[in-house]
């Protein structure tokens, strides 16, 4: 055994920079290129000068959205953090989804609190996206921010969300989502590295080239006018992808505010997050490629360079690397035979190396988070990123391309399911 | 209703301001008494011997209240008040009060009967007196009746109201052969006829009141301030008291005077029933019971609008002072309680009457419509159906599609209320309370909430009403003046004066039996009166001279002197222990104390 590993520690470091390529074209195509994207944007972040110094205008009205089903326990911490703000909201319109506990009581109480303005309370569950556009219609914000129930948020959050309005070409601005539960065990200690290297600096680089394209539903900010325009919310799962992209199409500008800090519990058992990937991925797949299938194609009316850039980014980086890698790893074998394995190891102490490298870069770029404390679980981030992860998402793709399993999602009612488009 | 704009009266206190009173008696025990008890209670009082010198007192100085013994050595008190009447402007003089033991005599001089504001039998009733003195206004209820005012009031006399019933159109009612009383001719806000007068001292020949002008609740207070007048069914022909009447006499057919005749019947047999201690009662709580004995109803709430307090009780006193009496009488276990109502109450002026309505939960208007919302499933819109309508067709908003089939391709997941005041929209409308006498608004979540019950008697109160004060023992803690043997009197007169003179102390020791119902059932009255008089026996020898112990009707007194009631109290043990020693039956003996600060 430890004669293979050293005979194979002498073949990796004898071989020249081509064969090196020829043995880790995989690493080379689909990783690479990932982190070095990273390293740059935040390189040029700390060049660039702070075009977003425009003044704010105070006198915008903002309007926080909440919907929730079943949410009786989080939605007054919810509601607290939002009044804890140093620009606290001009309005709050809750609606309970259809809840069968105690919501609609606990909404009752908080309004004659005066801690929101209106609630609306549903007697049938209609899901998120008609909730929230009961909600949006209700508005009368000139900047309307949605937030999920269990959310609770950094005190200028809400400032800095809305700050990039003052550009009147922006149509919407993505918070900055950090976990709110990572030292609860390994798994939510992974999640909550991946979340910093993903939004905190991933949403850095998608906002400094004009890829943000997805606004994510737990915090984010709108313009009232652009929303309305786009028709609010559509049917269906993915729907804060799905209207940022809408957005996008409508020749809105979508910003990443990463010092609008929100926090977020996530899944704290394996078989719940596996779940929650599946829905995620699933729903990707089904609207880049189904609804919004058209941003790839240069003779539609939605063609342009700009969506073609975080389709093919999807496309290579998120679908690529999970569909050819088992084929990457076959191949090694059948090539390499026992060899392949100290391949394999080499591939991924290079690519832990890269892990922690942009860990740091993130954790620099979002002092505010705290999480240096988490450059330990590095090297198990890096091997549950790039193995288990890798897989659900695979499994996730399958399944949605071969069973449209989007369309049997119990996030969405079943009666939207049978007429969604 | 001017009710409405009436301050809340609560009982007026007995911090009542202090009079000047004169007291023209030659009794000595009568006058001692008398201002003993009405110094204590504020006033000051001055005495007069003879008629002379009353005479002499009242032009030389202002009283409020006079109090006029009719035989007076030297001028009698019907002379007294004549020349006061005459010599005496109207504003300056007091209140003339009768006090005489020969009733029939004072009345027999009828015209000049007239001269006095009122007549008082005796023997004294002094809490009365002390309430005239007082003019206690409490029975006006929800609106203070008029004031008698001493001296505001010329010339209508106590026996010529007598005479416009003579000359005046009787009644088809008068013609059934029953002995009415009349309001206003014999009763009214403030004097009474001679016959009014003799019902008041328990005369049974009295049939019924007869309603014969509109009245308000609130006057026939007077029924209530005298003695016996509550027992009297109440005949209304005006058709104003509605249920507080007993007998609605404005429809005299044949079946409704056969229904009298039975009303009045039942009224005599069960007023005969009424021990006298009810009727010839001064508390308006004993009063209350004896009328309901004596009507043989339940004392029953029921819906009145045109009170503030909404709700009314089906005899002729008000609602405030029914329920305090009624409570009362229930803490002491002669009435139960039967829930009748929770009102709400206006925070601001305390009126019952509210219009409740659904409002906005932000500016509190009431000007709310509710509107149903869709839910298109197909683009996940949601919003008011308004939204939707084209014609009699549902079209979506954003997508344009028409909504066909309710279920599949959308549904109504809610409603929403919205106000069309300030465009405020809620899931639910919340509820208000709109006061309709000061306007003021109240959340339906922190209105005020009294419940108002209706009561009947217990059997005790039963009981209390044919067996009298007997019956309660122990259970009633009031010590009253009448109820004191004359002996007694006597000894506590003299020892109030030591008390006044020089602040010695002392204690009544009222005693009690509380076991005398088990006793006599067990063994006999005659066993249980023997063992009394043992009892009193060994207390009296137990107790060395100067104390005094007297025996009383339904209980027994210990005068103790040169000590105060609490001092007194430590011995009762040890006191009851030496007097029960050679008693074969416990007699339950029970002491209460009462000091010269009791008497006020």
């Amino acid at each position: 055994m430890w004669q293979d590993a050293s005979d194979g520690l002498t073949y990796l470091l004898s071989q020249s920079g081509e064969s090196l390529l020829r043995l880790f074209w995989f690493v080379a195509i689909f990783e690479i290129p990932r982190y070095l994207l990273g390293f740059i944007s935040v390189a040029a972040l700390s060049v660039r000068p702070n075009t977003r110094s425009l003044p704010v205008d105070d006198s915008d009205r903002v309007t926080v959205l909440i919907a929730g089903h079943n949410e009786e326990d989080s939605i007054e911490r919810c509601v607290q953090s939002l009044r804890e703000q140093s620009r606290p909201p001009d309005e709050i319109i809750v609606v309970s989804d259809g809840s069968t506990d105690r919501m609609p009581e606990k909404l009752r109480q908080l309004e004659e609190r005066g801690l929101i303005n209106e609630a609306h309370c549903t007697q049938v569950r209609s899901g998120k996206s008609a909730a929230i556009n009961l909600a949006l219609r209700r508005a009368t914000g000139d900047v309307v921010v949605i937030v999920d129930c269990d959310c609770t948020f950094d005190r200028q959050a809400l400032k800095r969300i809305i700050e990039p309005f003052a550009d009147p070409r922006v149509g919407a601005v993505a918070g900055n989502i950090v976990v709110r539960n990572a030292r609860h065990n390994l798994l939510t200690a992974f999640q909550a590295i991946e979340y910093l290297v993903s939004i905190s600096q991933g949403k850095q680089v998608a906002d400094l080239t004009d890829q943000m394209s997805l606004i994510s539903g737990a915090f984010g900010a709108f313009r009232r006018v652009a929303m309305q325009k786009v028709g609010g919310l559509d049917a269906g799962g993915g729907e804060d992808l799905d209207v940022t992209l809408r957005l996008r199409k409508a020749g809105w500008r979508t910003l990443f505010a990463p010092e609008a800090l929100c926090y977020t519990s996530v899944p704290e058992t394996l078989s719940v997050l596996i779940r929650q990937r599946f829905r995620w991925e699933r729903d990707a797949v089904q609207l880049r490629y189904r609804k919004h299938g058209d941003l790839m194609n240069p003779f539609s009316t939605g063609f342009s360079l700009r969506e073609l850039l975080h389709e093919l980014d999807f496309l290579v980086f998120s679908v690529g690397s999970a569909v050819i890698f088992p084929i990457y790893v076959i191949w090694l074998f059948v090539t390499y035979g026992d060899l392949g394995i100290i391949i394999l190891i080499g591939a991924q102490i290079g690519m832990m190396a890269l892990d922690g490298a942009t860990f740091l870069l993130a954790a620099f770029v979002t002092p505010k988070a705290e999480t240096l404390w988490l450059a330990p679980y590095i090297l198990g981030y890096s091997l549950f990123n790039g193995f288990v992860m890798r897989f659900v998402r695979l499994a996730a793709y399958l399944q949605e391309w071969i069973v449209e399993a989007s369309y049997r999602d119990t996030y969405v009612p079943s009666k939207v399911h049978r007429v969604r488009r | 209703m001017t009710a409405a704009t009436a301050p809340n009266l609560e009982p007026v206190s007995h911090a009542a301001p202090g009079r000047r009173v004169l007291v023209a008696e030659d009794s000595p025990t009568t006058h001692e008494i008398l201002k003993l008890l009405l110094t204590q209670r504020g006033h000051h009082v001055d005495i007069a011997t003879d008629g002379e010198q009353a005479l002499e007192a009242l032009r030389h100085n202002h009283y409020d209240v006079a109090l006029l013994d009719f035989h007076l050595p030297k001028m009698d008190g019907i002379r007294v008040a004549t020349t006061v009447r005459s010599e005496l402007p109207a504003h300056s003089r007091p209140r003339l009060i009768a006090i005489t033991a020969d009733l029939p005599g004072l009345l027999a001089h009828t015209a000049d009967c007239e001269n006095f504001d009122l007549v008082m039998p005796k023997p004294l009733d002094i809490y009365r007196i002390g309430q005239l003195i007082e003019e206690q206004a409490e029975l006006g209820d929800e609106k203070q009746p008029e004031p008698l005012k001493p001296g505001r009031q010329s010339a209508p006399s106590l026996a010529s109201a007598a005479i416009p019933a003579a000359v005046r159109q009787p009644f088809a009612i008068e013609g059934l052969g029953y002995e009415f009383l009349l309001w206003p001719e014999d009763i009214d806000v403030r004097r009474l006829s001679a016959r009014a007068i003799q019902a008041t001292l328990g005369d049974p020949r009295f049939d019924a009141i007869l309603i014969t002008q509109p009245v308000s609740v609130e006057a026939l207070a007077s029924l209530w301030e005298r003695k016996a007048l509550f027992a009297l069914p109440i005949v209304d022909l005006t058709g104003t008291l509605g249920r507080m009447a007993d007998f609605d006499g404005a429809d005299l057919s044949g079946t409704e005077a056969e229904r009298l005749g039975r009303l009045i019947r039942d009224f005599q047999d069960r007023r005969a029933r009424l021990h006298r201690d009810l009727i010839l009662s001064d508390k308006l709580s004993e009063k209350l019971l004896g009328r309901m004995f004596v009507a043989n109803r339940p004392l029953t709430a029921a819906y009145d609008p045109r009170y503030r307090h909404l709700a009314a009780y089906d005899i002729p006193l008000g609602r405030r002072l029914a329920t305090r009496e009624a409570e009362a009488l229930c803490e002491h276990g002669l009435l139960k309680r039967e829930f009748f109502e929770r009102f709400h109450i206006c925070p601001s002026c305390d009126s019952y009457r509210f219009h409740v309505r659904e409002e906005c939960s932000q500016c509190r208007s009431s000007n709310l419509s509710e509107e149903q919302y869709l839910h298109h499933f197909r683009c996940a819109f949601q919003g008011p159906e308004s939204d939707f309508r084209r014609g009699d067709e549902l079209v979506c908003p954003k997508c344009h599609h028409e909504l066909t089939h309710f279920g599949f391709d959308y549904d109504r997941p809610g409603t929403m209320v919205v106000c069309g005041s300030c465009g405020h929209a809620a899931s639910e409308p919340s509820v208000g309370f709109v006061c309709l006498d000061c306007g003021v608004h109240t959340d339906s979540e922190v209105v005020p909430t009294r419940d108002v019950f209706s009561y009947q008697l217990t059997d005790q109160g039963v009981s209390f009403a044919e067996k009298g004060g007997a019956v309660l023992g122990y259970a009633r803690q009031a010590l009253r003046f009448a109820d004191l043997p004359l002996e007694l009197v006597v000894a506590l007169n003299a020892a109030a004066k030591r008390y006044n003179e020089d602040k010695t102390p002392f204690a009544l020791v009222n005693i009690l039996y509380r076991k005398e119902s088990e006793v006599v059932a067990e063994f006999g009255a005659r066993r249980f009166a023997q063992a009394r008089d043992l009892f009193i026996e060994n207390l009296r020898n137990a107790l060395a001279k100067p104390n005094t112990v007297v025996k009383g009707q339904s209980h027994d007194f210990a005068l103790l002197e040169a000590i105060g009631p609490e001092q007194a109290q430590v011995d009762f043990d040890h006191l009851k222990e030496r007097a029960s020693r050679t008693l074969s039956v416990d007699l339950g003996a029970m002491f209460q104390a009462f000091g010269p600060e009791d008497f006020s």
